[in-house]
């Protein structure tokens, strides 16, 4: 149980940036306990990173800020302290382990915060053996060059560094974000390990499997300011229509949770997991159980895809032999078709090679064997400033809608911009533009012609809140409704199963599987050679199947 | 207006990746270099050699403090030296000895001016120190006058247009794409329009 | 010579660098052929017969050396005037004309620094480097590790290109070529840079979320230390020079 000094503290603290008019946050007043797990959670643009980065003063120090408020750690103020001088005592880990790796090797890695701190050799040897043990990789790993590594293999070494400062106080911006499920699992029950005394401050969008290990929660609104905390399972049960509105995730038990209050369902203490939530409904009175089932029903339905009518297919690969651009084979023996109107995913563990698939089902990589049969389609990449261009969204509409020209192209980019909700921002650099509004940009170019009747959508969901993933989901059923064929490339398997009527299983080399989403996503063992986990609303989906027999 | 000498890690690093980035295009540059200089011949080193200077124009720009010039054409060099350059460790030599011709012409406007001209001079500038440095080390007193002067012209032109313009096109593509932002260069624009 | 192999990567990096500039400073003020292909067999020795280099990659290593040293030559026999140092040159060379040896020389040099270079760039490991730099010659450890830094970006440059090209050629309708010709490369100039500055931002944060600072001491783990070998190596390679050097003037 968390002592009751505060070892962090925000009072009425704000920060705002260099030349802008609004606050990126606050004024929030926030306490953490000693050992307390606290969550932050909010909607795009709530400013939940610069909070985190306010706590060891890399906001102003490091990133230029106007803080007003007091922030207090270990009960000095922060600004007392330089942040490499806190850094001794807080580890913090960053979203994108590719941007903050900075060894040759791994034990170079790992040892960095800890020769920062000068500490001897022997001791940081020591620390480093340790760590490289906790997170489960071999020994003879720490001699390995971090550029050898995979992504979900250099997060890890990014969590053993973290690990091996052992300090008292830890600090995760989104450490999941980029992770395949099996590795996001891995990760977070490291952080969450039991017998850790450290207090954790954390922000993650990813709630299923991580809300039952936390202790509280703050919610921060889009004007920065703290709309709702406490106690996770409670808060979500009072609040939660609050924040669907402001687009926040929330956990699926929280969400089944609020419906089946309306009937008076519920249990007396808001579940907090799913598990613990099934098990109530298995309580339920024989004369409850049809209404709760019937509720359920309606819960799972609007999750997943109803499909529209399927047309001839887009696109086909015949015992394909995949390569990344000017690279050796990864996939081999890929027999894959696309249909106008349907959705397909692509799911896999990381580097299974999800995204050269997607680039060869579209024709843009050439295959090494086999066949492709199929007009050329349109790819949204993973990393949307990729295919921008020109240096303004105008510019970039008016090269989509080519070959029109004149007033004709003038109105068509027009009518794309009111379709994708890029008001106000036609003479913005595309690299400005926020992460969902870059997205919406490529999909408006991708989409803003015939070209490309068949599109690919790489990790289309991430780095968005809850309102941008629903507004991508709508997206995709509109696409599909004008006769597109989709294929989807996720690590988000709610998301595969929201929108997706087939999905492949990528792994061991080539396809493992494929089949209709329902099916396949409920084939625990075969999610599990494959590094995935089931959906979270999968235990529901059974549960369903189970009660109606 | 206030300029602080001191450099924050960002723009270190930030120095390091142009000089990354730069070392890589440099040694392409040189193929390209190779293929003229056997089409054309001798005086064409001369004509494309304004484009290894470009790095500590953009950097000086960007940064706008002392050092700038002079630390990304020497990280460039160093960069091309480990990706097996042919012109080897003396590289940074001639890294440091450009970066330097460019960094004086910014010393002389005490660090504060970035404008065009300035960037061009600079341009110039590294092409001067550059031909008395390869004067000495190819023994230059053995050829032709007229040659001479030629290289000389042609060395300065190239300098102010493939390092002191391309500079500044490259350097004002990239600032609106918004990725300068905070940086000095940054701080300066919104301070003309305060 | 049991264990002679890769001997070299035992050698202290500065100690290699500070020998290898001294033959490259050799190299530059002594104008004389022979020297200069006393460095070249030099270096080609130890790269073939001391790293285990293969010989063919030893060759292929030249071939840039030697392209960059041919136009020197062409220069030199095209231009070059008649001068006392010229004719002075011309009486010790074996070729007849004065202009053309001149060259030659100029021709040999470039390869001779080249692989002198080489030797060093070949022998040492870009990390071990730097921490030495740090350790030993004092650089600052927010520009060692901005080093760092900046070589972890390269592969990643590498891939990014790629996907960028890639979205390119999705528009163009096109598949991209090998090699990227030269209006491609410049129209991938400003997203690479811009991913590049994003990055070192990044980073920047992130360096100091972990505690690395101007001034304050830190220890270094594995930095290459002084040695027995050093002393071997480094005493070997100036008696070699200045057997060389005594041999040629």
């Amino acid at each position: 149980m968390p002592d009751s000094e505060p070892v962090a503290a925000w009072q009425q603290a704000s920060v705002r940036y260099p030349y802008q008019q609004r606050v990126a946050v606050g004024p929030v007043t926030i306490v953490q306990r000693q050992g307390e797990r606290l969550l932050l959670l909010g909607a795009s643009g709530s400013g939940k990173s610069t909070l985190l980065n306010t706590l060891t003063g890399l906001v102003p120090a490091t990133i230029p800020a106007e803080v007003t408020g007091e922030i207090r750690l270990f009960g000095e103020t922060v600004d007392e302290r330089s942040p490499a001088e806190w850094a001794a005592h807080v580890a913090q880990l960053f979203q994108d382990a590719d941007q903050t790796l900075c060894g040759m090797t791994v034990e170079d890695e790992i040892a960095f915060a800890l020769e920062n701190m000068a500490l001897p050799e022997p001791e940081i040897r020591a620390r480093v053996a340790r760590a490289i043990e906790a997170v489960g990789l071999p020994l003879e790993a720490a001699s390995r060059r971090t550029m050898r590594l995979s992504g979900g293999e250099k997060q890890l070494v990014a969590m053993a560094a973290a690990l091996a400062q052992e300090s008292p106080v830890f600090v995760a911006d989104e450490p999941t974000a980029h992770l395949s499920p099996a590795a996001a699992a891995r990760l977070r029950a490291l952080m969450l390990h039991e017998n850790r005394p450290q207090s954790l401050l954390l922000v993650d969008h990813r709630l299923d499997g991580l809300i039952e290990h936390v202790d509280r929660i703050v919610v921060l609104g889009p004007d920065g300011m703290v709309v709702a905390e406490g106690d996770p399972a409670e808060t979500f049960r009072a609040h939660g229509r609050r924040l669907d509105d402001l687009g926040v995730w929330r956990p699926l038990a929280s969400q089944l949770d609020a419906e089946l209050s309306v009937a008076g369902l519920a249990p007396v203490d808001p579940p907090p997991c799913i598990a613990e939530m099934l098990a109530h409904l298995d309580r339920l009175s024989e004369e409850a159980k049809p209404l709760a089932a019937a509720i359920v029903e309606g819960f799972v339905a609007r999750r997943l895809r109803h499909g529209t009518e399927v047309g001839p297919p887009l696109a086909q690969l015949e015992d394909a032999a995949c390569a990344p651009l000017f690279g050796p084979v990864v996939l081999n023996g890929v027999s894959l078709e696309v249909r106008a109107g349907e959705v397909l995913g692509l799911v896999g563990s990381n580097g299974a090679g999800k995204s050269t698939l997607g680039a060869s089902l579209a024709g843009l990589l050439r295959l090494k064997g086999g066949r492709r049969e199929g007009p050329a389609g349109g790819m949204a990449f993973q990393n949307p400033e990729n295919q921008f261009v020109t240096g303004t969204v105008a510019d970039e509409l008016q090269a989509a809608v080519s070959p029109s020209t004149g007033p004709e192209a003038q109105q068509k980019a027009a009518e794309l911009i009111r379709r994708w909700r890029l008001h106000g921002l036609e003479q913005h650099h595309p690299y400005e533009l926020s992460q969902g509004q870059k997205r919406r940009l490529a999909l408006a170019t991708l989409t803003a012609t015939e070209r490309w009747p068949m599109l690919v959508l790489d990790e289309p969901t991430a780095g968005l809140d809850a309102a941008g993933a629903q507004a991508v989901v709508a997206q995709i059923e509109s696409l599909t409704e004008t006769g597109h064929g989709i294929v989807v490339i996720t690590h988000d398997m709610d998301f595969a199963l929201a929108v997706c009527d087939q999905v492949a299983i990528l792994g061991e080399g080539g396809i493992m599987a494929q089949g209709p989403v329902r099916q396949l996503l409920g084939d625990r063992p075969l999610l599990s050679r494959a590094g995935l986990e089931p959906p979270a609303l999968m235990p529901v989906i059974e549960w369903r199947a189970r009660v109606s027999c | 207006m206030n300029i602080q000498y001191k450099w924050t890690l960002r723009e270190i690093l930030i120095c390091a990746v142009l000089g990354a980035v730069f070392g890589v295009l440099y040694l392409a540059w040189v193929q390209v270099w190779l293929i003229a200089q056997a089409i054309f011949g001798a005086v064409t080193m001369d004509v494309v050699m304004g484009f290894w200077f470009i790095v500590s124009i953009i950097a000086a720009a960007i940064i706008r403090k002392p050092g700038a010039a002079l630390f990304s054409e020497v990280l460039a060099a160093a960069v091309q030296v480990m990706l097996g350059s042919p012109a080897g460790l003396l590289l940074l030599l001639t890294g440091f000895i450009q970066g330097a011709g460019a960094e004086v012409v910014f010393a002389a406007r005490k660090w504060r001016d970035y404008r065009l001209p300035v960037l061009m001079a600079a341009g110039v500038g590294a092409a001067i120190f550059s031909f008395i440095y390869t004067w000495i080390r190819f023994d230059y007193g053995a050829l032709a006058p007229g040659l001479l002067i030629a290289m000389f012209v042609l060395r300065c032109l190239s300098g102010a247009l493939l390092g002191g313009l391309l500079g500044h096109w490259v350097t004002e593509a990239l600032y609106k794409t918004g990725v300068l932002s905070g940086l000095p260069i940054d701080r300066a624009r919104r301070g003309a329009h305060a | 010579m049991a264990g002679a192999g890769l001997m070299l990567s035992a050698v202290h990096p500065l100690t290699k660098l500070v020998i290898c500039l001294l033959w490259v400073a050799a190299s530059i003020l002594v104008f004389s052929a022979s020297l200069q292909l006393f460095i070249i067999g030099t270096a080609v020795f130890v790269l073939v017969l001391l790293e285990r280099r293969s010989p063919l990659m030893v060759m292929a290593l030249m071939v840039p050396f030697a392209l960059f040293g041919f136009g020197f030559l062409t220069t030199s026999v095209l231009f070059r005037q008649e001068s006392d140092f010229a004719l002075q040159m011309a009486r010790e060379a074996p070729l007849g004309s004065e202009a053309l040896s001149a060259g030659v020389v100029l021709f040999l040099r470039a390869i001779a620094c080249g692989m002198a270079s080489a030797v060093f760039v070949l022998t040492t490991d870009p990390g071990a480097f730097v921490k030495a730099l740090m350790v030993n010659w004092r650089l600052s450890p927010r520009i060692g590790y901005a080093l760092f830094s900046a070589l972890q970006l390269v592969p990643d440059l590498a891939a990014e290109a790629q996907q960028v090209r890639l979205a390119r050629s999705m528009k163009a309708g096109r598949p991209p070529r090998r090699v990227p010709g030269p209006l491609e490369t410049a129209s991938l100039v400003i997203p690479l840079l811009a991913f590049a500055i994003r990055r070192a931002s990044r980073a920047a944060v992130a360096l100091e979320a972990r505690g690395l600072s101007a001034g304050r001491p830190r220890t270094v783990i594995g930095a290459p230390v002084f040695g027995r070998s050093d002393i071997a190596f480094g005493a070997m390679a100036l008696a070699l020079l200045v057997v060389a050097l005594v041999v040629v003037a």
